[in-house]
């Protein structure tokens, strides 16, 4: 009995991960392959995508623009975040129930409907559409996201550890930097990751909000029209890929050290 | 400044809105005095802690440390430490780096930190202990750390919220001893806060009973239990049957009570400060109470049936149920050779005898 279950989970298992995995991992594989067609069978190895990447200037501007959005928004968002989940955790706040639900509105309105509204609001005060007008979007969508993961780290906080560094001799600023930085820091660090990742790949608001200057999605959005331009684009994936291999895995490690203090910490 | 008044706490109050946390307080505190602020939770005793800590200001009054005021100086430059109800250890450090945590200022070399912190970590019983993480000690463990950390500072007063609130049955009687140990040895003055009444009877050279904001006795543990002053605190530390009367009769050290319930009731306890006609309680502890299955000789003796008891191992609780009182009687009996664990409720009718000595009286409140 208990065998037959887990052989149909198990299959079930295999199909899931197959099906989660598998098309991620035709990226890599294209991308080595030596011919500007995405299809079997293989041609042969080549690296000459990889360098066609190097070498294509709007790919490597369009990547440039979304790095440089990606980390102000996170700082932004992060910084704004921060402050609200401090403000609901630490204070008596009058309405701070219905405020919360406000600010996390944007996580549950359709990303075009805000992209749509952003759109009308900035066409009608004449402001120009820019890398800046995605990184408004971007900011409002980002700050729920960062409030809540700061508000899970700041809920476990114990505000005996500031009191105890006072009371051992440290100044509020000492005890800011020797014992609440530290023990929010994988709380930020977390938050950052999460609101780089989510402006990075964002489109819908980088497509209605954009200018001139593309992001990387809307830049590869645009190069899917033409075959020749898609390898490169492909290599990009693949190093991205690889990338955020080591991001994730960077972000669980502190997580889990944060896991392990808030559990310390007796709260 | 003098060791009679090491910690002296005049007329503080502190208000919250319209909440009078700590209202009009005064005592003085010993130096080297093991010292209990007990009470109800909301009684403010753990307010007028963190006013010697300094986390919060005092609305009116002012509190002396060594002869200094200290009000208006931050907490880190105060001469107390405390140890937090969660112990607060620092969790992204090791034990030594949270002992050696308050030693920064004063600028020591690694050699000199080092070896204070060993010392320190001898004196708590976890030799080797230093590199673990936080996380790797337990409950007990950690209480002794935050002690250590404390101490390490070598305060003139150690302030203790609660410090045994958050250890199993066993554990909080071993380190009640321990604590009380390590106090004789150091010598500072311990100022520690706690709602556990046989804590406070246990450790402490002195306790003040705190209720709504006020001091209301300040003595030694056998005395307030013996011969407590106020209805509320000898309800508090322990329990006690109180008969409400008047005074019918007074002088020479003996009392004649009229009560409603129980007819008259002679006193010849420590409290004889009252005059023929004043409304008054008469209180005696259960354990005075004696349980007797037949009359006892001279026609003494309360008769009554009882109506519940409760074991409690080494001893049972008698509720015992008297002709003309609503409450019934509180009777505390050893169990020995099982005699207590025996005694059933029902039908069965017994007699209740106490010394005249052990019938206290109180004022009414």
């Amino acid at each position: 009995m208990k065998k037959n279950k887990f052989g149909a989970l198990g299959v079930y298992t295999v199909l899931y991960l197959a099906f989660l995995y598998i098309p991620v991992l035709f990226l890599p594989l294209f991308s080595f392959n030596d011919s500007i067609y995405i299809a079997f069978p293989l041609k042969g190895l080549t690296f000459k995508w990889y360098e066609a990447m190097l070498e294509s200037g709007p790919l490597l501007n369009a990547l440039q623009n979304s790095i440089e959005l990606g980390i102000s928004v996170s700082v932004i968002s992060t910084i704004f975040g921060t402050l609200a989940a401090k403000a609901f955790t630490r204070y008596r706040i009058p309405g701070a129930k219905p405020l919360t639900a406000f600010i996390s509105i944007p996580l549950v309105i359709p990303l075009i409907i805000m992209g749509i509204s952003l759109l009308v609001v900035l066409k009608s005060v004449d402001v120009s559409l820019s890398l800046f007008t995605i990184g408004l979007g971007h900011v409002v969508i980002c700050v729920p996201f960062s409030m809540f993961v700061m508000i899970s780290r700041l809920e476990g906080f114990d505000k005996s550890m500031e009191e105890a560094a006072q009371d051992l001799g440290e100044t509020p600023w000492m005890t800011f930097w020797r014992v609440t930085f530290p023990l929010v820091l994988p709380g930020i660090i977390a938050s950052l990751l999460l609101c780089f990742t989510i402006s990075f790949d964002e489109f819908m608001l980088a497509f209605f909000l954009g200018g001139e200057e593309a992001t990387l999605p809307i830049y590869m959005w645009s190069q899917l029209r033409f075959p020749n331009k898609l390898p490169p684009v492909l290599a990009l994936g693949s190093a991205i890929l690889i990338a955020s291999f080591f991001v994730v895995t960077f972000a669980e490690l502190v997580r889990r050290r944060g896991v392990q203090m808030q559990s310390s910490s007796g709260a | 400044m003098s060791d009679e008044s090491y910690i002296s706490i005049q007329s503080l109050s502190k208000h919250f809105g319209d909440v009078r946390a700590v209202d009009d307080v005064s005592f003085d505190i010993r130096r080297g005095e093991f010292f209990a602020l007990l009470g109800p939770s909301g009684c403010g005793k753990t307010t007028l802690l963190r006013m010697l800590a300094g986390f919060e200001n005092p609305t009116k009054g002012e509190m002396y440390i060594d002869g200094q005021p200290i009000s208006g100086i931050p907490p880190h430059e105060r001469p107390v430490n405390m140890v937090f109800q969660s112990y607060a250890i620092f969790p992204h450090l090791t034990v030594r780096e949270n002992i050696a945590f308050g030693l920064r200022k004063d600028k020591l070399s690694k050699a000199e930190m080092n070896k204070m912190v060993d010392e320190s970590l001898e004196m708590i019983a976890l030799p080797g202990y230093g590199d673990r993480g936080a996380d790797e000690i337990s409950g007990g463990q950690r209480q002794r750390v935050a002690l250590a950390r404390s101490l390490i500072k070598k305060p003139k007063v150690l302030l203790l919220d609660e410090p045994l609130g958050a250890l199993d049955k066993k554990l909080r009687e071993q380190m009640q001893l321990e604590l009380r140990d390590l106090q004789r040895e150091v010598g500072i003055t311990f100022v520690f806060v706690t709602h556990d009444q046989e804590e406070a009877l246990t450790m402490s050279d002195r306790i003040a009973v705190m209720s709504a904001g006020k001091a209301l006795e300040i003595d030694a543990p056998a005395t307030l239990y013996e011969r407590p002053k106020t209805q509320f605190c000898g309800d508090f530390l322990g329990t006690m049957n109180f008969f409400a009367g008047t005074v019918s009769a007074i002088g020479g050290g003996e009392a004649t009570i009229q009560t409603s319930e129980m007819g008259q009731i002679v006193s010849k306890g420590p409290n004889m400060d009252f005059k023929v006609g004043d409304s008054v309680l008469a209180a005696i502890r259960p354990e005075n109470v004696e349980v007797s299955m037949s009359q006892p000789e001279g026609g003494k003796g309360l008769q009554g049936k009882i109506r519940a008891s409760a074991f409690l191992g080494d001893r049972a609780h008698l509720y015992v149920n008297v002709e003309g009182r609503e409450e019934p009687v509180l009777s505390a009996m050893q169990n020995l050779g099982g005699t207590a664990s025996r005694m059933g409720g029902g039908e069965q009718v017994l007699w209740l005898t106490w010394s005249d000595e052990s019938m206290i009286l109180l004022p009414a409140t």
